[in-house]
């Protein structure tokens, strides 16, 4: 396996990043700013900061083929930055919510986004042509708490929700003039905007951070506080699910997971590392780390000589500097993404967390 | 005063802060039981957990611990119907407790976390463990008029926690003290997420 790519951008956490398609040019959330990175030989150089917010920037998102970014914040905004040649513009978006926004996707259709809040609503955002500006719908029932997390499925219609109540929703999306009608899936067959396809919580009711649909859209996996990960196999349209498998770990929680394939999850959270899951409807179970620790350069570069030990007893009392983890993150990891797709299956992925780094992994 | 001045003295305040908007707003956690979120838990009475402790009693007099320390984890408490019955299903989790060898934890821990559903059961002794806990430590206190003699730990049963002498002649630290070396296995087999899971749980023992 080939070394991670580390980029260690800042010492500020990454609240969530997202690369472009030709992945040349990276989003970072920081403080109250979006900054912008580009590729310059093997390092990322800042390029532009995108100031318009006046709170933290909670979540970002590039649309892969528009280059369009949206970015939304604690201040209850929402901004889409459309590219130009003068530089990026925004435009606010209507999100009409009281509470924070939390977390923003674009559709894979790119037409539509998504955004979480504190409000106990998800705002569904399209542009409206005749009036020239993004507005929102909103979905509500039977949200009863904050918006944790989104993600989209395939098909654009359909989107699952995790939320602070413990509850991972599938909702239905469905815009009349944005949207095609979908083909019928195994959640749901006709699709009116705010259709409940699906809500699943595991035994201990934690919080959700993260939810993810398999590449088909036909399974649907969250994680949770309680260092579990779960996986929901629906059978048919208002029918209960085929399965829904919930892995118990010895670890910490995870904040963030994506699919690799129909049979694989990687996962990562407060044990600073990812950790892949492999399954499927018959039963998942923990394989291991993502991360191996004998790789040579990672720790033991400091030389171990007779000198330096009494060096390290002078200067901290102890002979040993124990204030690195040996793992490449050296704080929680808020999030994954995949980097390079062949398919269905991952390539690479990028994370970043609370410790200012960017990594590309190779899978 | 004029009307502007009044207008500004009013909205320039601070007051509107204070103003609990959740209040007012009908769909707001605050204004809703929160306990519907989950699906209710069956109510467990004092008969129940008695029928269950001669049972594990039952089980232990014929020395199956194992079986004893099982048969508890699988049927927990979770919405005792009194304070008594709650008491009662710690006080019999802490008897099995305390009546296995130090040696045979780990094993046994061992053992019932491989068995299907045994990370769940790991869960529900670790809830035990830290109520336990609460009940000795807020005994120990003293300020609060609990029953310390029900913690009291069984003669034969600690001589094998005796890391230090004198243990079992104050009762609760004797009581702790099992618990922490039980803590110490649990964490050993089933990791820092028994601990976490038992935080976010909502059922409580």
């Amino acid at each position: 396996m080939a070394a991670p790519e580390v980029h260690h951008l800042f010492h500020n956490p990454i609240a969530d990043h997202s690369f472009s398609a030709d992945r040349r040019t990276l989003a970072i959330a920081r403080d109250t700013t979006v900054e912008l990175y580009a590729k310059a030989g093997n390092t990322f150089k800042l390029i532009d900061e995108l100031k318009g917010h006046d709170k933290t920037v909670t979540s970002v998102d590039i649309a892969p083929s528009s280059g369009r970014i949206v970015s939304c914040s604690q201040d209850r905004n929402a901004l889409v930055w459309e590219p130009s040649p003068q530089g990026y513009k925004p435009t606010l978006v209507l999100l009409r919510i009281n509470r924070a926004a939390t977390f923003v996707r674009w559709s894979p259709s790119e037409t539509k986004f998504a955004v979480g809040s504190g409000d106990r609503l998800i705002a569904v955002c399209y542009f409206e042509e005749e009036n020239d500006w993004w507005v929102s719908k909103h979905l509500k029932k039977p949200i009863r708490s904050t918006i944790t997390t989104l993600a989209w499925h395939p098909n654009s219609v359909l989107l699952a929700a995790g939320s602070t109540d413990a509850h991972a929703r599938v909702f239905s999306s469905f815009i009349k003039g944005v949207d095609a009608r979908p083909e019928p899936t195994a959640w749901g067959e006709r699709l009116p905007f705010n259709t409940v396809c699906g809500e699943y919580m595991n035994n201990s009711a934690g919080w959700i951070h993260s939810v993810s649909f398999s590449p088909s859209g036909d399974a649907l996996a969250f994680a949770a506080h309680d260092s579990s990960i779960t996986v929901v196999y629906p059978s048919a349209p208002e029918q209960p699910p085929k399965a829904v498998l919930t892995i118990n770990t010895q670890l910490l929680p995870f904040m963030s997971l994506i699919w690799n394939g129909e049979a694989e999850i990687i996962a990562a959270g407060y044990d600073c590392e990812a950790f892949r899951f492999q399954g499927g409807a018959e039963g998942w179970q923990l394989t291991g780390a993502v991360e191996t620790k004998s790789r040579p350069g990672l720790g033991d570069q400091r030389e171990e000589s007779a000198l330096n030990m009494f060096k390290q007893m002078d200067l901290k009392g102890k002979a040993k500097d124990d204030t690195q983890l040996k793992t490449v993150h050296q704080n929680t990891v808020t999030m994954l993404r995949p980097f390079e797709t062949s398919g269905a299956s991952v390539k690479k992925f990028s994370s970043t967390g609370v410790d200012g780094r960017v990594v590309i992994w190779t899978v | 005063m004029s009307i502007i001045r009044e207008h500004t003295a009013a909205t320039l305040s601070d007051a509107w802060r204070t103003i609990n908007i959740d209040a007012l707003d009908p769909d707001s956690s605050s204004n809703f039981d929160v306990s519907t979120l989950h699906p209710p838990q069956p109510e467990i009475t004092e008969a129940d957990v008695r029928q269950l402790a001669s049972q594990v009693r039952q089980l232990l007099r014929g020395g199956d611990a194992e079986g004893a320390l099982r048969s508890c984890l699988e049927a927990p408490v979770y919405n005792a119907a009194d304070a008594l019955a709650a008491e009662l299903a710690l006080q019999t989790v802490t008897e099995v407790l305390q009546s296995i060898k130090a040696s045979e934890m780990t094993p046994m821990l061992r053992g019932i976390y491989a068995a299907p559903g045994g990370s769940e059961g790991l869960d529900v002794l670790m809830k035990y463990l830290y109520k336990g806990m609460a009940a000795t430590s807020s005994a120990s206190g003293g300020s609060a008029p609990r029953t310390p003699t029900r913690m009291t730990p069984q003669p034969t049963g600690l001589s094998q926690f005796s890391g230090r002498p004198g243990a079992s002649a104050e009762s609760t630290g004797g009581a702790m003290s099992v618990l922490l070396s039980w803590h110490e296995k649990v964490v050993e087999v089933a990791g820092l997420g028994c601990i976490g899971r038992v935080m976010t749980d909502w059922r409580r023992v």
